[in-house]
């Protein structure tokens, strides 16, 4: 009985591996399939701006005017308690001390849920507040209770994570798909050289913005890089022990043919270099990833980790905020092509309805420490 | 039927109500109390609005009460709903299933999930627990593996009635549910069927051998279960109009909350559907009143653990001082 | 069932005995033959740096399945032990960067976990609230409180010296000694000591229990405790293995430690199971979601895979008790 259900559980994970296998060849995993706009080759600066578009934002119903007045505004991000959203909140808090006529509050799902988040939204709609930031667990999903929100009078700007356009007035973008895309790749190029093979380490593939960069990677790889070869993609949810688990599971799979491995979330890089630092590593698998400072901190000081990329998402919520109160001023609307964002100066708005943040920020072991979140 | 069974559901039932009235009765204080700090929460439209958002929960929970007084449990449910939500999507997109044939696809993936449960638990008596938590994990991968993490938008108009549309001013959703849990009631109350599950719940191997058709009930109950997990499936999707393979996660907990505050015993045998209905409104009407008072939404959670714990005890040690 | 073979205690002891060889064997053959088939395919998963990463990092899911079982065989369930132990994590590692002595980072926690799961236990057993109650109601508790109070601010700049994890004894990891040593003296004193008996005995017939001079309610007061205790121990494992403390509840934690406990062969209907069976079911789980990787399964299907193998352990392991139950009749 036993060689029996040997045979078996043989048999059943041999065709397992083998049928699903067989569609892997062409995307990554864990990218999505929307079309990818991949950055030109090389240190230039960002490619020219595309064609200007027309604005396809949403507009309220019928706000009341507040312009100049003092103004509540809810930030609901896509969880609270994470470094990440804690960061944004920290810097819309800045944004509303400069401001002095703007009181704004973080609430959240401490799950990153979408039905959660809808809630929470429909909560503040019937509450009453002149404003709405956020931050989507998914575009779609959230769409209907952000219109319902712009039927009612409030204005909704959206930052981090994007909705559909129609469903909010604007959305300040930290940085655009292709060019995250760019900076990883390039960073692990310079590291592990033009032939290296790297995996990456995920949270899930359902999570929009992720599936949005893995996808932008692979088609600038496709473009720029040729040579790099990706070995896989796993998944390890937002769990700092589940991502150390994959991330040291890879290096053990591959061994020596491993050069580099990605991580997609603040959790996931930290988790990866310290996988890479247990196996005694460092220095032979190269960890290039999204992530806040302090955690990268350790990994930094001892050469692990030579780069992290992000943007600076305490400037990326004090951005949403002087976005949103430019909007009940009236100063932000359908055809402006910048809006001035206190000491971050004057941002450009691109893509019809978006206001850009800059390019993405490449943490070093020299510039760290200016950090502290 | 037999006389046993009889008379146990009479000696059950005035015990019970005694539970649901005092919970009805914590309720209405909480309502009147929250009421009292903000003029935005006792309002139709707001109440018609948290109707909305009961819908999914609500018609997991009927099957779930059904399910907990046989002694049972279900922990599945949300990964059944992750799954439909996937299949209805799925066959619509890449099988070119008409909509309302995959609607229909999809209630029909609900049913045959729950009944592979019924179907090993009854047959190869896994445990309840052990089984559903197993398929758990089975079905949420399905979801995974077969939507390939891709999610499907883009429904035509009418489909969303059902999750965003009202009829005389009620949300669609609730108004479903109201039809279900009139039925499930008098199907609890008044049929053999209803006795037969507390029959099961109060004692399994006396109710074989009064010649009840046990495993047939529990087949039905778990396939109930499956089906309203997708029928939920169908409900959310057409409220967020869109698909993703992690819907619906976490739900299994929810509805059990509303079910075990309700009153039903998760040793079987006792529990009403009135109970969880109470359960379920009270758990929402106290977060979205504690939110609307201004209560932020990790506080409110530890507010939704104390109350339910305290309600609980509450209702328990009464009727323990009144027996 | 139970009540039959609760009866007389030499039958149970001998059928007990029986029963739980009979699944950790099936356990234990279910591992190695997962490593023997996934090792011809991909050589690689049975270099010794493999395997003992694989115990390394799960260890603290099998130490929690150990106080897990024994609630579950006392015939309770907790649901809040996965946000329990990312609170006991939050409070050992800022005690820990607040300066106090190392020690009492290590000690506060699991008294911490004692208490909780005490007091959760006494509401269960002294004022008859069903577990699944209380602990559901004590996960939203600790998820909420645990954001509320920290606002999910992540713990960094650990001293060097909190690592227990990194610690190790003979060249042996010490998540992987505590991990061994906690099953063992779980399962010797459950087998051998009164009280520990008494868990099996409230579990499969609280009545008789009570009549065979087994106070329930105190046991069940007891295993809650244990729980804690053990809870305890795995949060400091989880707590000091990785450089940063999220200070959040882990997400699905609890879902992961039941499933070791009951693939491990513990009754839900209590009364039946042992501690080594759910630790080696910590294992093979751990096993399954590293071999999937190992043998280039699309990451697509492999929770569905690992869900499918869970329940073909658990429908085998059934299968297997009716066969000898059956065979046991008819003799």
């Amino acid at each position: 009985m036993k060689s029996r259900f040997l045979l078996a559980t043989t048999a059943a994970l041999a065709l397992a591996a083998w049928t699903t296998q067989a569609s892997a060849a062409s995307k990554w995993d864990g990218a999505d399939d929307l079309p990818t706009s991949p950055l030109a080759c090389g240190a230039g600066e960002a490619a020219a701006p595309a064609a200007a578009k027309p604005y396809d934002g949403g507009q309220p119903t019928n706000p009341p005017n507040k312009a100049g007045k003092e103004i509540t505004i809810v930030d609901v991000p896509k969880l609270i308690g994470i470094g990440y959203f804690n960061a944004t909140s920290k810097g819309m808090q800045d944004a509303a001390k400069e401001l002095g006529n703007v009181k704004v509050t973080t609430d959240g799902p401490t799950e990153a849920k979408i039905d959660e988040q809808i809630k929470f939204i429909d909560n503040y709609i019937t509450r009453g507040v002149d404003g709405i930031l956020f931050a989507a667990n998914d575009p779609v999903a959230i769409a209907p209770v952000l219109k319902k929100a712009l039927s009612k009078g409030v204005h909704v700007v959206g930052y981090d994570a994007n909705s559909t356009p129609d469903a909010r007035e604007w959305f300040v973008n930290q940085a655009e798909f292709n060019g995250i895309g760019k900076s990883m790749m390039d960073s692990m190029a310079k590291e592990i050289g033009e032939d290296g093979s790297f995996a990456i380490v995920t949270s899930t593939f359902t999570t929009p913005n992720q599936a949005r960069w893995i996808a932008e990677m692979q088609a600038y790889t496709e473009k720029c890089h040729p040579k790099m070869k990706w070995l896989e993609t796993v998944e390890a949810q937002e769990d700092n022990n589940l991502s150390f688990n994959q991330a040291t599971t890879l290096i053990n799979k591959y061994g020596d043919k491993l050069k580099g491995l990605f991580g997609m979330t603040s959790v996931a890089t930290p988790a990866s270099a310290e996988a890479v630092t247990k196996a005694g590593q460092c220095g032979k698998v190269a960890v290039v990833g999204l992530a806040t400072p302090n955690a990268m901190k350790p990994y930094l000081k001892t050469d692990c980790v030579k780069s992290v990329v992000l943007w600076n998402p305490i400037d990326l919520g004090y951005a949403a905020t002087y976005a949103m109160r430019a909007v009940v001023d009236g100063k932000l609307k359908p055809g402006s092509t910048s809006v001035e964002a206190g000491k971050l100066g004057k941002l450009n708005v691109v893509n019809g309805s978006e206001i850009l943040l800059g390019a993405p920020f490449i943490y070093t072991k020299e510039n760290i420490d200016k950090f502290d979140f | 039927m037999s006389l046993g069974v009889e008379t146990r559901a009479f000696r059950v039932s005035p015990w019970l109500k005694r539970h649901e009235t005092l919970l009805a009765l914590i309720l209405l204080i909480a309502l009147v109390g929250l009421g009292a700090f903000n003029d935005r929460f006792l309002t139709i439209d707001n109440l018609l609005d948290q109707g909305r958002f009961i819908s999914e929960i609500g018609l997991i929970a009927l099957p779930m009460t059904f399910i907990i007084i046989t002694g049972g449990i279900d922990l599945s449910v949300g990964a059944i709903v992750g799954l439909c939500a996937i299949m209805l999507g799925y066959s619509w997109k890449n099988f070119g299933f008409p909509l309302p044939l995959a609607i229909a696809f999809a209630l029909a993936v609900g049913a045959l999930a729950g009944f592979v449960n019924g179907l090993v638990i009854t047959r190869v008596k896994v445990p309840p627990l052990i089984m559903t938590i197993a398929t758990l994990a089975l079905y949420r991968g399905l979801a995974e593996g077969i939507s390939q993490a891709r999610s499907v938008r883009g429904y035509p108009e009418w489909f969303y009635f059902l999750g965003q549309g009202s009829v005389f001013g009620v949300p669609t959703q609730l108004l479903v549910l109201i039809v279900l849990i009139v039925i499930a009631g008098i199907a609890l109350d008044r049929t053999t069927f209803g006795r037969t599950l507390y029959a099961i719940g109060a004692n399994e191997t006396a109710a074989r051998f009064s010649a009840l058709p046990v495993d047939r009930v529990k087949l039905i109950v778990y396939t109930l279960s499956g089906l309203a997990s997708g029928l939920a499936a169908w409900v959310l999707v057409s409220r967020v109009t869109t698909t993703r393979m992690d819907m619906g996660a976490g739900y299994e907990l929810d509805v059990i909350a509303a079910v075990v505050l309700g009153g039903a015993s998760i040793f079987g045998g006792s529990g009403t559907i009135w109970g969880t209905v109470i359960g379920l409104v009270m758990i929402q009407l106290l977060k979205n009143g504690l939110a609307l008072t201004g209560v932020k939404g990790d506080a409110t959670i530890v507010v939704i653990g104390v109350a339910l714990i305290l309600s609980v005890l509450i209702a328990s040690s009464l009727e323990r001082r009144r027996d | 069932m139970s009540a039959t073979t609760i009866a007389s205690p030499g039958y149970a002891r001998r059928a007990a005995f029986r029963r739980l060889v009979g699944q950790e064997a099936l356990l234990a053959v279910a591992i190695i033959g997962l490593a023997i088939v996934v090792g011809l395919i991909n050589p690689r998963f049975l270099a010794t740096r493999n395997l003992s990463d694989l115990l390394l990092g799960n260890a603290y899911i099998a130490i929690a399945a150990i106080g897990m079982s024994m609630v579950i065989i006392s015939g309770n369930i907790d649901i809040s032990v996965g946000a329990l132990i990312g609170v006991l994590a939050t409070i050992s590692g800022s005690l820990a960067v607040a300066g106090a002595p190392i020690v009492i980072a290590w000690v506060v926690p699991i008294l911490v976990g004692v208490a909780v799961m005490a007091a959760q236990g006494a509401i269960v057993a002294y004022l008859r609230i069903p577990s699944i109650v209380v602990t559901l109601g004590m996960l939203s508790i600790l998820k909420g409180g645990l954001i509320s109070v920290t606002g999910g601010k992540w713990i960094t700049d650990l001293p060097q010296d909190f690592h227990l994890a990194d610690l190790s004894l003979f060249g042996v990891p010490m998540p992987v000694i505590i991990m061994v040593l906690a099953t063992v003296l779980a399962a010797l004193w459950m087998r051998n000591s009164p009280s520990g008996r008494a868990i099996y005995a409230t579990g499969g017939n609280p009545e008789a229990a009570r009549l065979c001079g087994v106070n329930p309610q105190r046991t069940v007061l007891m295993v809650f405790a244990l729980h804690g205790l053990f809870a305890g121990i795995a949060s400091l494992v989880y707590a000091t293995q990785l450089r940063v403390i999220q200070s959040t509840t882990p997400q699905g934690l609890e879902l992961t430690i039941i499933t070791a406990a009951v693939v491990g062969g513990v009754s839900i209907l209590g009364g039946v199971g042992t501690v080594v069976g759910s630790t080696l079911a910590a294992i093979l789980i751990a096993e399954i979601t590293s071999a999937l990787v190992f043998i280039n399964v699309s990451p697509y299907w492999t929770d569905a895979l690992r869900g499918a193998l869970i329940l073909a352990t658990v429908i085998a392991d059934i299968l297997r008790r009716q066969r000898r139950a059956a065979q046991g009749w008819k003799r």
